[in-house]
């Protein structure tokens, strides 16, 4: 009994020192009116109130297609990969909830994939990895000390990545035709449709432009789930763009990280200069790069250079 | 998969032993075999299948010579007179069993591990005899720690041939020594002496066991995720790009090597003696301060020491105590005179050790070569040894002298540093490339000034953690050295220095671990050998 108690005492002394370490090293402002779990696992909530334009919702093809560095290298608006790994639309809908409490965005750019994600058939591997980052946040965020050497602190964070994830890794696949016509449509998991409607109303609530977007993948994309996500645009009027139809000069000998599942670095910066110039297009959003208020998206540029550099 | 999956060290070992516990002691054993098998499946699938047919032979061919063993002796009792003939007789019979399941253990390691180098080798001879046939080269994959389960199997057929332990009869305490779960992957490689009674006891977890063996476990994560993870960028891309690096920066990668693979292989050791604390089961050390000995020879008796003495019982001893070695011997005694002649037949045994643990650890030349290294420096220790001992004598240099260890020390870490370098390299050549860009191309000015060493992913707060580890890690080796057991030491004081010594371990693996985005980690090292 003695052992248990033991036991018992030294864990929760051991959960304390965690949550401890977690207020110091996860970034953000508003832990205390967020929580720990919140901050942590809504990167979006490190970023200053009110300075980001547009959104980019999905799963692991939008962090490896969009960086959001690369959009404001070359066009100077502020964009956030609001994205998790195998993420189902319901986390992709609180996602969103937060985004729209947080910042004004103008622009919602939806990656139409999560669509026809099933969330009842997550990958087992998938499912444990989402537990572990809800329960133990720190592990995302632990090698912030290194920020705290170089004179760090809460107010002058900055998030070089904002959502990004930088690979170089190339592993190649044959340029295929991977999206021959079809006239048939693929179908979305019945659980998912209420949230679709629960996103579009979100969005008009906020006035927010809603945009359906695919991003480049020759195992994840497939012409059936085009059709249908082109009925799901007509029928809300909404925008879709499919880059998967449209010529971005992608080389899948080089442009893939894994065989043409995801794109690499450098598919990534087709990409987002594709939808860098779409959002100039728009007229919606505009350029920030002479506006002193932000200043520090010069500073995680040239961070971001840095880490790319070292990598 | 790794032992150092969160998922498998603080998930699915917990859910284990408290299985295990709750079950009845004569259970327990199975449960651990289930576990064990269980692991095997998810790793290496199908493979399963080889293991099983280890378990099978090496069981039959025990029992076999047992029964042989028996008669044996029955039949000398009977007839005192035919001793020898009977001896004689039986050692012949039981001689072709033991080549019989040596043959079939090492067919399976040959056909997974050395087949497409033998192929590739022989494709290449007849190609340059225009020869127009070439054998199929074929790409699988090979079931999880089949070099260290064979050695096993063979260590446990030898022993009972050698007589040294009698064959069990229980089939499952076989199996539960040759697939116990935490020693798979890296080894040690056990003797079944050594484990499988304690394996099979099914002790109970106890609360002192648990403590010990997570913090065992701890000090192995220590090892493995702050530093050879942190280390495994720079290794990798100093090695794949070493033409684009000056001397300095390759020597930095090739000590970052040496000291990754000694973190990443002791620090997966501490986890399986961890894990086999847990169940009563001592499991022998397979490091002891290795970059604490005087010469080569003696660090073989401190690094992979369980490879070092399965290669030393089973083929060092039977070669160089054979028959012919002996007669060689003689001969060479009064040829070279008794200083060299004994030498001869030591070398030959040396030289069979330092090929087949080449060989070992991989089908390549890399290895071949890594060996081949080995045997030469220790073959030169030995010949030049009375000499060297005679010269400090002359010039009263006293070899215990600590300043004379440090110099044997650092000698001999440079031998280390320089076959690691081998080992690790894609190629001979470029071993050979990497070895004269250090001693050519040093530029240990320009490589400072120019910040090379930190476009290797790594920045000066990853070195300084790097450091401040190792000087930690450095200390806890000092004085293990000194034949301190710290761990006792450690739980003799008092509960809050205690705790804080935990906290501040398992703090240091969360925050300071170089895991998550932007790391990639080392795999098994050991594991694929």
């Amino acid at each position: 009994m003695r052992n248990v108690v033991k036991a018992l005492l030294f864990t929760v002394i051991l959960f304390i020192l965690i949550i401890i370490s977690e207020v110091v090293l996860i970034p953000g402002l508003d832990i205390r009116k967020n929580g720990i779990f919140k901050q942590a696992n809504y990167e979006l909530l490190g970023e200053k109130k009110n300075t980001i334009d547009v959104i980019f919702l999905g799963d692991s093809l939008v962090y490896s297609s969009i960086s959001p560095m690369e959009i404001w290298n070359n066009y100077g608006y502020t964009t956030f990969d609001c994205t998790e790994a195998a993420q189902v639309i319901g986390d992709a809908y609180s996602y969103l909830k937060v985004a729209i409490e947080n910042q004004h965005p103008k622009i919602i750019m939806m990656e139409a994939n999560v669509m026809f994600r099933n969330p009842r058939k997550r990958k087992f591997k998938d499912k444990i990895a989402y537990i572990l980052k809800q329960l133990v946040p720190i592990a995302k965020y632990h090698d912030n000390w290194k920020k705290y050497i170089g004179g760090f602190s809460k107010n002058n964070w900055i998030n070089p990545d904002k959502g990004y994830k930088y690979i170089t890794d190339i592993k190649s696949s044959k340029n295929k035709n991977y999206m021959s016509f079809s006239n048939e449509y693929e179908i979305i998991p019945e659980q998912n449709i209420p949230y679709i409607k629960k996103i579009i109303d979100l969005c008009k609530e906020n006035n927010v432009k809603l945009v359906l977007v695919s991003m480049p993948s020759q195992k994840s994309w497939r012409y059936t789930k085009h059709n249908t996500t082109l009925k799901v645009a007509l029928e809300n009027k909404l925008e879709f763009i499919d880059l998967n139809l449209i010529n971005l000069n992608i080389d899948w000998k080089t442009d893939t990280k894994d065989n043409g599942s995801h794109l690499n670095y450098l598919g990534a910066k087709k990409v987002s200069n594709y939808i860098g110039k779409y959002l100039k297009n728009t007229n919606l959003v505009i350029d920030h790069r002479n506006d002193i208020r932000y200043e520090s998206w010069y500073k995680a540029l040239e961070k971001y250079r840095k880490a790319s550099f070292n990598k | 998969m790794s032992y150092f999956d969160p998922g498998f060290i603080f998930l699915a070992v917990p859910i284990l032993l408290l299985i295990y516990n709750l079950v009845p002691k004569k259970i327990r054993p199975i449960i651990l075999l289930v576990f064990s098998f269980g692991l095997f499946i998810f790793i290496s699938k199908w493979l399963v299948v080889f293991l099983i047919l280890s378990i099978l032979t090496i069981y039959f061919v025990a029992n076999y010579l047992d029964k042989l063993n028996k008669k044996r002796n029955e039949l000398i009792n009977e007839e005192p007179d035919n001793k020898k003939a009977i001896k004689e007789k039986y050692k012949k019979y039981k001689k072709r069993i033991l080549i019989l399941g040596i043959i079939i253990n090492v067919s399976f390691l040959f056909f997974f591990k050395y087949l497409n180098f033998f192929a590739t080798n022989t494709n290449l001879l007849l190609d340059l005899f225009n020869i127009d046939f070439n054998f199929k080269i074929m790409n699988f994959l090979a079931p999880i720690g089949i070099s260290f389960y064979t050695l096993e199997a063979l260590s446990y057929i030898l022993d009972v041939y050698y007589e040294k332990i009698e064959a069990d009869k229980n089939i499952l305490r076989v199996a539960l020594y040759l697939s116990f779960f935490p020693q798979i992957m890296e080894g040690p490689i056990a003797r079944y002496s050594d484990t499988a009674k304690d394996l099979y006891a099914g002790y109970k977890v106890t609360y002192n066991n648990f403590c010990f063996g997570y913090q065992r476990i701890l000090y192995g994560f220590v090892k493995k995720i702050i530093i050879a993870d942190r280390l495994n960028f720079l290794v990798n891309t100093v090695f794949d790009n070493y033409h684009t690096y000056s001397g300095a920066t390759i020597l930095v990668g090739v000590i970052g090597y040496t000291v990754m693979l000694y973190m990443e292989f002791s620090g997966t050791m501490d986890i399986v003696i961890g894990i086999g604390g847990f169940f009563g089961v001592k499991i022998k050390e397979n490091f002891r301060q290795p970059f604490f000995a005087k010469n080569i020879s003696e660090f073989w008796t401190r690094w992979h020491i369980s490879l070092g003495q399965w290669f030393k019982d089973y083929i060092f001893y039977p070669v160089s105590l054979s028959k012919r070695m002996k007669k060689l011997t003689l001969k060479a005694r009064k040829v070279l005179g008794n200083r060299f002649g004994p030498l001869i037949s030591g070398a030959i045994a040396l030289l069979a050790v330092w090929s087949l643990n080449g060989l070992w650890h991989g089908a390549g030349y890399t290895f071949l070569f890594y060996g081949m290294y080995q045997f030469t420096l220790i073959l030169l220790g030995n010949i030049f040894e009375p000499t060297i001992n005679n010269t400090c004598k002359k010039l009263h240099i006293n070899r215990q002298n600590i300043v004379y260890r440090v110099f044997q020390s650092v000698k001999m870490t440079c031998f280390v540093f320089i076959g690691e370098l081998f080992f690790r390299a894609p190629t001979v050549k470029v071993g050979f490339g990497m070895l004269k860009r250090i001693f050519t191309s040093f530029n240990l000015h320009n490589t400072l000034k120019s910040n090379q060493l930190f476009t290797l992913g790594l920045d000066i707060k990853d070195y300084f953690i790097i450091i401040v580890t190792l000087v930690v890690i450095f200390i806890i080796v000092i004085l293990k050295e000194k034949n301190h057991n710290i761990r006792t030491e450690i739980s003799k004081k008092n509960i809050v220095i205690r705790w804080m010594i935990y906290y501040i371990l398992i703090l240091s693996i969360i925050i300071f671990g170089a895991y998550g985005p932007g790391y990639i980690p080392v795999d098994p090292i050991y594991a694929d050998f």
